[in-house]
């Protein structure tokens, strides 16, 4: 295991020579043993294109290379943390909501417009993610962070799931996301309920939602 | 976080609560939160602002409120008196209104009414932090800080007392605090955080 | 409806209170039986019995103040709770702790104490933003999430760390490695890559215990008061841990994470 949840809002990590972690900047509390922190040119993997990617995305969350051998203490400000672990699947999760991955996850970007046509777009648009998020892919574990609590939702074919589009963490799985309206437009204008947009997730797989409507 | 099933039945909510459902759910704006137009008008008047939703559907709806605690109250024809905006849902069979509160309304710049929610069934509220649930009795007043006040049922009277004081020999924060005293039969909730009031800092 | 934290409301009335514990993570009970107990202004939610709050200062508790309260804190912020009955004590939510100390000491961030039985004596702590109490009784902390003790050798974010007892004060910790090489000079020169906001770190060694708090969000400082101005007194110059201290700028303590003397050194 390389993450450990100590309590509700920090993680430990053991860090082994030859097996790379990457975190947020700024996001360790503590650490024992020889443990560099490195600040990540790239911002990740994958290389320049998907660096340029990323700043037009907006999704340029500064991360950092721990290396070395070790414990580390992560968390930050203060959010509840979630460790997510991968078996293979792919986890879509905004780039600012990750507290620390494993370097064996291949780290990518999706453009949201690909998947879901126009409303993918004002999916993003509407939580202020811009049109891009982060997927990571393969075996291994991230640490996710929220604002309160985090609790997860599986999506099954017959059970489709609609979520805040604030409330929103990340999702995995074999997933469609579309933005719905639960209203009828004469409802959403002027009067709306406040639950004008949802974002409607369905397939087969899970979605993570936190206890508030803020963003991070 | 507050997970509610239904079963064709209602809840109403504060308005923008909801943050994940699955199954089929429809949502309606309500206006003011019951008594009709009475209860309307009086809300207008007296700035006690709730806006509420109906919430009917099959399947289980989530609602939230900025990362804050939520707690259960079982109402069994009691009458629970609380801040509007700590209110998050009731059964869609719980009377809501308001109620003059006098002066500690006026401490918390919140008006001068609260919500009442009466009937039977259950009420969500929230707070910063888990409530504390303290019980008056006539033998046991109970005396609380205005800021950390939330919610109040049963037969209680509430005063206010400003007993506090804040003498220094610097002549520094001198002046007097507020704390509300409840005497009587019932159920005080408090929250570990206070909100910003204008008295009762101690 | 179902699915609130917890289950069932517990009521509390002053018989199943708890005596000096916590009712919950974020909720302190204490119990005064004509005694006295300091606590931070602004911290009691509720109380059951007589108990009268009275500033330090105070005419009346002068005898008191002079023997637990050695830091020219400022005496607005403070109060001292005494009478009898039961009272909860809570800080916006954040996680509160008790403490007990047998004849020891413990260092804290000033903004995290909330409460201490007159038994234990306040003072400054040469560490400026922090005060120590020494001892024998009890204390109660607020913290930013729930606290994690660690033992010695360990590296700490300054911003995550609470307190620490028993143990040498820290001392800083800068991550050469990372600044100095091809690499670190290109990125001092050009900026490039940035920091990774872990180069400084507080290092403790020797026996004891150091608190970490699950943030980098600080509390909110309370203000420790100014050290007198003497040669040999660290931060005398600067108002150390003071609000709107003299010279705040250039004697100022480095605000944590900073690169400090690095820092300037490379011109970043």
């Amino acid at each position: 295991m390389t993450f450990r949840e100590i309590n509700s809002k920090i993680v430990e990590a053991t860090v082994v020579p030859g097996q790379r972690l990457y975190s947020q900047r700024g996001a360790m509390l503590a650490y024992r043993g020889e443990v560099s922190f490195t600040p990540n040119v790239q911002g990740g993997q994958g290389g320049v294109m998907s660096m340029i990617g990323r700043r037009l995305a907006n999704e340029d969350t500064p991360l950092m290379t721990v290396e070395g051998s070790g414990t580390v203490l992560f968390g930050h400000g203060g959010h509840h943390v979630q460790v997510i672990r991968l078996t293979g699947d792919t986890l879509y999760v905004e780039a600012d909501r990750l507290l620390a991955f494993e370097g064996t996850l291949q780290q990518g970007t999706m453009f949201l417009g690909s998947q879901g046509g126009v409303m993918g777009m004002v999916r993003g648009q509407i939580s202020g993610q811009g049109l891009f998020t982060t997927t990571l892919k393969g075996q291994g574990a991230v640490a996710v962070m929220a604002h309160g609590g985090v609790f997860e939702v599986p999506i099954t074919p017959q059970r489709p799931v609609h979520v805040d589009p604030q409330a929103y963490v990340a999702h995995h799985g074999d997933v469609r996301n579309k933005l719905s309206t639960a209203l009828g437009w004469r409802d959403m204008v002027g009067r709306g309920s406040g639950e004008a947009f949802q974002l409607e997730l369905s397939g087969s797989g899970a979605v993570f939602v936190q206890a508030s409507e803020e963003k991070l | 976080m507050l997970a509610v099933d239904m079963t064709g039945d209602a809840v109403k909510a504060k308005n923008g609560s909801m943050v994940a459902y699955d199954g089929q759910m429809a949502f309606k704006k309500l206006s003011g939160g019951g008594e009709g137009i009475r209860g309307m008008v009086t809300r207008r008047l007296t700035g006690e602002q709730m806006t509420v939703m109906e919430v009917k559907g099959q399947g289980t709806c989530w609602f939230a409120d900025r990362a804050s605690e939520i707690n259960l109250v079982q109402l069994q024809g009691d009458k629970l008196y609380v801040e509007s905006s700590n209110l998050l849902a009731t059964d869609a069979g719980l009377r809501t209104g308001t109620s003059f509160t006098g002066l500690r309304g006026a401490t918390q710049g919140n008006g001068l009414f609260t919500t009442t929610v009466e009937g039977h069934g259950q009420a969500a509220i929230t707070s910063d932090g888990p409530a504390v649930v303290l019980r008056v009795s006539p033998q046991y007043p109970l005396t609380v800080d205005p800021g950390a006040y939330i919610a109040h049922q049963g037969d209680v009277r509430q005063s206010f007392q400003s007993g506090v004081t804040f003498r220094t020999f610097m002549g520094e924060g001198g002046g007097e605090a507020f704390q509300i005293r409840f005497e009587g039969n019932g159920l005080v909730y408090v929250q570990p955080s206070e909100r910003n009031t204008i008295a009762g800092d101690v | 409806m179902y699915g609130a934290p917890g289950g069932g409301p517990t009521v509390h009335d002053p018989m199943t209170l708890p005596v000096d514990d916590n009712v919950n993570n974020y909720t302190f009970c204490v119990e005064l039986k004509g005694s006295q107990w300091f606590l931070q202004k602004g911290k009691m939610i509720a109380y059951y019995g007589s108990i009268d709050f009275n500033g330090v200062g105070h005419g009346r508790l002068d005898r008191l103040v002079r023997t637990s309260f050695h830091s020219p804190l400022h005496a607005s912020d403070w109060v001292v709770a005494e009478g009898s009955g039961k009272m909860l004590l809570a800080d916006r939510a954040f996680d509160v702790n008790s403490y007990d100390l047998d004849d020891g000491n413990l260092t804290i961030r000033s903004g995290n104490l909330l409460a201490f039985q007159p038994s234990l004596s306040l003072k400054q702590s040469i560490v400026p933003g922090f005060l120590t109490l020494i001892g024998t009784g009890k204390f109660v902390a607020a913290s930013n999430g729930p606290v994690v003790f660690m033992e010695p050798p360990l590296r700490v974010d300054p911003q995550a760390l609470v307190g620490w007892a028993d143990c040498p004060s820290p001392c800083h910790h800068y991550d050469h490695g990372y600044l100095t090489g091809v690499m670190g000079g290109l990125r001092a020169l050009t900026g490039l890559g940035g920091a990774s906001g872990e180069e400084h770190q507080f290092e403790f060694v020797g026996a004891g215990t150091v608190l970490l708090q699950s943030t980098e969000i600080l509390m909110a400082e309370q203000a420790t008061g100014a050290v007198p101005h003497e040669p040999g007194v660290p931060g005398s110059g600067a108002g150390a841990g003071g609000h709107g201290g003299p010279g705040a700028q250039s004697g100022a303590p480095r605000l944590p994470g900073q690169l400090g003397d690095l820092q300037r050194r490379f011109g970043l």
